[in-house]
C-alpha cells in the first residue's frame, strides 16, 4: 500500500514546500504516495490519518497549535521541514512575534532543516520516508568538510569585527582560500550542521547557521565559540547573529 | 449574522474566504490572511548589507523579487549604479523566479479550474491524477519549473533564497559550461511553451469566458521602459480603460498610494480607488511592444470577451514565460555576460532614503527604507503585488457570492466558485504576510 502523505505549512515562506514540488523526484514522490492532505496543491479538505506529516513553517499563532496537534494525533510520523519547523526559523528575529519549532508542541520523529533544505538532502529524505525508513543528518558541523578550510589556531583570540564581507571584498571560491574567522568575518560554520555543501562558502560568503545547530545544546556550542572568538563592540551590540534562525532555550 | 469560513486551496499560502450572511443575502465577502509576520518591524536597526538576506525569507517563490528589489533600494541609499553585467544576471535571476513560478501556479493551481469551467473535465483532482491527466503536459510543465530551478541554482547559488545577488551587484562569473547548461534549458523552454501556447490556442480560443471572471472597470499598474515588456528597469505606469496613462518615477509614487506600515492594504489617492490591478494582466494592458513578432499573433486568437476577463491572466502567463526564455537567450549571447569584474564598493551613504521598484512575477514590488542620522534603517514600507490587488479581488469575490447566492442559495457552490476568482489573480500571501 502506498504511504499516505499530509504536508502543511504554518507561518513560512513557502519555500520549502516550492523546494520539495521543484525537487526531480516530486513527480515519482506522488505517484508513490497517496497525498490526503496538501492545500498548496490539493483540494481534499480533511485532514485524516496518515503516515507521515511534513509540517513547514513556525509556530505563531494559536489556531496553528490546535492544527499542529490534530495532525500529530492523525500522523503516524511527524518530519519538521526546513529550518522554521525544526528551530523557529528566521522569524526569531522579531521580538513581538512569536517563533516557536513544532517540539514546542508536539513531539517530532525527525528533521530536514535548510532555509530551504539542500536539494540533496531533502530529496534523499523524502525517498528514504517514502520507503518507511529512517532520515539520515551529518553528525559534523561545517567545518569537517570545508572547501576552504584551515586548522583554526584555538591558542589565540579572533578578532571578529564584521558580519557579511563588503561586496568589493568578496571573492569567489576558486580565489578564496582563507578561513573567513582568520579574515575577521564572522561564520557560523564552527557551530552550524554540515548538509549544504558549503554554497554560501563557496559563493564567497560566510555561513549564517541557516542549517541549524549540530548538537542539541546550541547555546552551549555558542558559549564554546564566543570563548574562540573576540568580537567588535559594534556586533556585540548587534541582534540576531546568532540566533537567527531559532530563539535561545527552544526545544529541539 | 453568519459567518462562514473556508480555507482557500491551492494557492500560495494560508489564506482563508470570509462570508458574511444575513437574513439569507450574502452582505460581504473577504479573502483574508490570518498570519502577520512583521519584516518592517524587525529589519529595523538592520546593517544595510543584511537585509537582502533576511528579506528573501519573505517568500519562497519571489525571493529573487524580493532581494533584487532590497539591493535596489540599498544602491539608491549609496547613489551607485549596477555594472550592465550584473543587471544582465539578476535578469537571468528573474526570468528562472518567473518560470519557476508561473509553471507551478499554471500546473497545479489554475489548469484545473480551467478544465473544469470549460467543461473539458469535471474532476476534483488529486495532484497524482492531474500527473496522470495529461502525461505530456505534465512532462512539459515540469520540464518548464525544471528550467526555472536550474538557473537559480546556475546564477544564483542555490534554487530558492539565493545567495549570489548582494548590493552592488551579483557574485558570479558565469563560466562557459553553465552558459551552456543555461542556453540549452532556455531553449528547451521555448519549444516546451510554444506547443503550451497552441494547445492552449486549441482548446480555449474559440470559448467565451464566463462574466463572472469579468473584471470591473480598473487601472492597471506596471513598470515598463517607454511601453517595453522589462520587469528591472523603467518607470511606473498607471492605465485607465486602454487608454489614457499616467507615468511617474519612483521616488514620486506617494504622490498616487500610500501604506501604514504594519497594516494590510494599500490608499490609493485618486478616484476610483478600489480597483487597481497589478500583475500580468496589469503588464498586458500597459505593454506596447514585447520586441518579438510572435506575440500580438498569439494575442490575436483570441477575441474581446478574453482581454477584460481575469481568467486571460492564465494566458499571459505562458506569453510571458515564452518573452523571458527569448530574452534569457539574448541575454547569454550578450558578450558584457563575460566580463569579469569586482562589485563596487559601497562606503559613503548619500541619501537617507532608499526606493527600490521591480515587477515581481505578480506585479510592482517596490521597497522603501528610511535611515535616520546614525544611518541606521529605522523605517521600511514595503508595497506588495498581491496587497495593491486585494481590494479588486475582494469587489469581484463579493459581487459575485451575492448574485450566485442569491439564484442559487448553495453556500458550498459560492466557496468552490469564488476561490476561482481568487486562484485566478494567483496571489502570493507569503508576500502579502510579510
Amino acid at each position: 500500500m502506498k504511504p499516505r502523505f499530509i504536508l502543511i505549512s504554518l507561518t513560512s515562506c513557502t519555500g520549502c514546500i516550492s523546494t520539495l514540488m521543484s525537487l526531480d523526484i516530486f513527480p515519482q514522490f506522488l505517484e508513490r504516495t497517496r497525498i490526503i492532505y496538501f492545500p498548496f496543491i490539493s483540494d481534499a479538505k480533511d485532514i485524516k490519518e496518515c503516515e507521515i506529516a511534513l509540517v513547514e513553517g513556525c509556530v505563531s499563532e494559536e489556531t496553528q497549535i490546535i492544527l499542529l496537534r490534530k495532525v500529530r494525533r492523525h500522523a503516524k510520523k511527524v518530519f519538521a521541514l526546513g529550518t522554521c519547523a525544526c528551530f523557529g526559523g528566521i522569524l526569531s528575529l522579531s521580538n513581538s512575534k512569536i517563533a516557536e519549532p513544532l517540539s514546542n508542541y508536539i513531539e517530532v520523529d525527525g528533521i530536514i532543516p535548510g532555509c530551504p533544505p539542500p536539494s540533496k538532502l531533502f530529496g534523499n529524505s523524502v525517498i528514504r520516508l517514502v520507503e518507511n525508513k529512517d532520515i539520515t543528518l551529518s553528525e559534523k558541523n561545517m567545518c569537517a568538510n570545508c572547501p576552504i578550510w584551515e586548522k583554526m589556531e584555538i591558542n589565540f583570540q579572533i578578532n571578529i569585527t564584521k558580519i557579511n564581507p563588503n561586496p568589493e571584498e568578496i571573492s569567489l571560491n576558486e580565489e578564496n582560500s582563507e578561513c573567513f574567522l582568520k579574515k575577521g568575518i564572522l561564520c557560523l560554520g564552527p557551530i552550524t550542521r554540515d548538509g549544504c555543501e558549503h554554497k554560501c562558502i563557496k559563493m564567497g560568503l560566510p555561513c549564517e547557521g541557516c542549517m541549524g545547530p549540530v548538537s542539541k545544546d546550541f547555546t552551549s556550542n555558542v558559549i564554546n565559540f564566543l570563548s574562540l572568538i573576540e568580537l567588535s563592540q559594534e556586533l556585540k551590540d548587534y541582534t540576531g547573529i546568532f540566533y537567527r534562525f531559532s530563539k535561545p532555550k527552544m526545544k529541539r | 449574522m453568519l459567518k462562514v469560513v473556508d480555507v482557500c486551496k491551492r494557492v500560495e499560502g494560508h489564506g482563508e474566504v470570509r462570508i458574511l450572511l444575513q437574513n439569507d443575502e450574502v452582505l460581504s465577502v473577504n479573502l483574508e490572511f490570518e498570519i502577520y509576520r512583521g519584516f518592517e518591524n524587525f529589519l529595523i536597526g538592520k546593517n544595510l548589507f543584511d537585509i537582502p538576506k533576511i528579506i528573501s525569507r519573505i517568500c519562497g517563490l519571489c525571493y529573487a523579487s524580493q532581494t533584487i528589489a532590497s539591493c535596489k533600494t540599498i544602491e539608491d541609499i549609496y547613489n551607485i549604479e549596477v555594472s550592465e553585467h550584473n543587471i544582465l544576471l539578476r535578469r537571468l535571476l528573474m526570468s528562472a523566479e518567473l518560470i519557476k513560478s508561473h509553471s507551478m501556479n499554471f500546473f497545479f493551481q489554475t489548469l484545473p479550474d480551467l478544465l473544469t469551467i470549460f467543461n473539458l473535465s469535471q474532476k476534483t483532482f488529486s495532484p497524482y491524477e492531474l500527473i496522470k491527466y495529461y502525461p505530456q503536459l505534465t512532462t512539459s510543465l515540469y520540464d518548464l519549473i525544471k528550467v526555472g530551478n536550474e538557473i537559480n541554482e546556475l546564477f544564483g547559488g542555490r534554487s530558492v533564497h539565493l545567495i549570489s545577488l548582494v548590493p552592488g551587484g551579483v557574485i558570479y562569473s558565469p563560466s562557459r559550461k553553465s552558459i551552456t547548461l543555461a542556453r540549452k534549458y532556455f531553449q528547451k523552454a521555448l519549444v516546451i511553451l510554444e506547443w503550451i501556447i497552441e494547445k492552449f490556442i486549441q482548446l480555449f480560443a474559440n470559448q467565451t469566458p464566463p462574466k463572472e471572471f469579468d473584471l470591473p472597470k480598473f487601472i492597471s499598474l506596471a513598470l515598463t521602459n517607454y511601453g517595453n515588456y522589462d520587469r528591472y528597469s523603467g518607470s511606473l505606469r498607471f492605465k485607465e480603460n486602454n487608454k489614457n496613462f499616467i507615468e511617474f518615477e519612483k521616488q514620486n509614487y506617494s504622490t498616487y498610494f500610500g501604506k501604514e506600515i504594519n497594516l494590510r492594504g494599500i490608499d490609493f489617492y485618486f478616484e476610483n480607488e478600489k480597483n487597481v490591478i497589478v500583475g500580468p494582466f496589469s503588464r498586458f494592458n500597459i505593454v506596447e511592444n514585447y520586441g518579438i513578432d510572435e506575440i500580438p499573433t498569439y494575442l490575436d486568437y483570441f477575441n474581446k470577451s478574453w482581454k477584460n476577463n481575469i481568467l486571460f491572466t492564465n494566458f499571459i502567463r505562458l506569453l510571458e514565460m515564452y518573452i523571458e526564455s527569448y530574452q534569457g537567450l539574448q541575454i547569454l549571447d550578450n558578450p558584457s555576460l563575460n566580463i569579469r569584474e569586482k562589485l563596487p564598493s559601497l562606503n559613503s551613504i548619500k541619501n537617507l532614503d532608499g526606493i527600490g521598484v521591480i515587477e515581481a512575477p505578480r506585479g510592482v514590488l517596490i521597497h522603501h527604507y528610511h535611515l535616520n542620522k546614525s544611518n541606521y534603517v529605522d523605517r521600511i514600507n514595503l508595497f506588495i503585488a498581491t496587497e495593491f490587488n486585494l481590494s479588486l479581488i475582494n469587489d469581484m469575490i463579493t459581487k459575485y457570492a451575492q448574485e450566485l447566492f442569491e439564484r442559487t442559495g448553495d453556500i458550498n457552490l459560492v466557496k468552490k466558485k469564488i476561490q476561482m476568482i481568487i486562484r485566478a489573480f494567483d496571489p502570493c500571501i507569503s508576500c502579502a504576510t510579510h
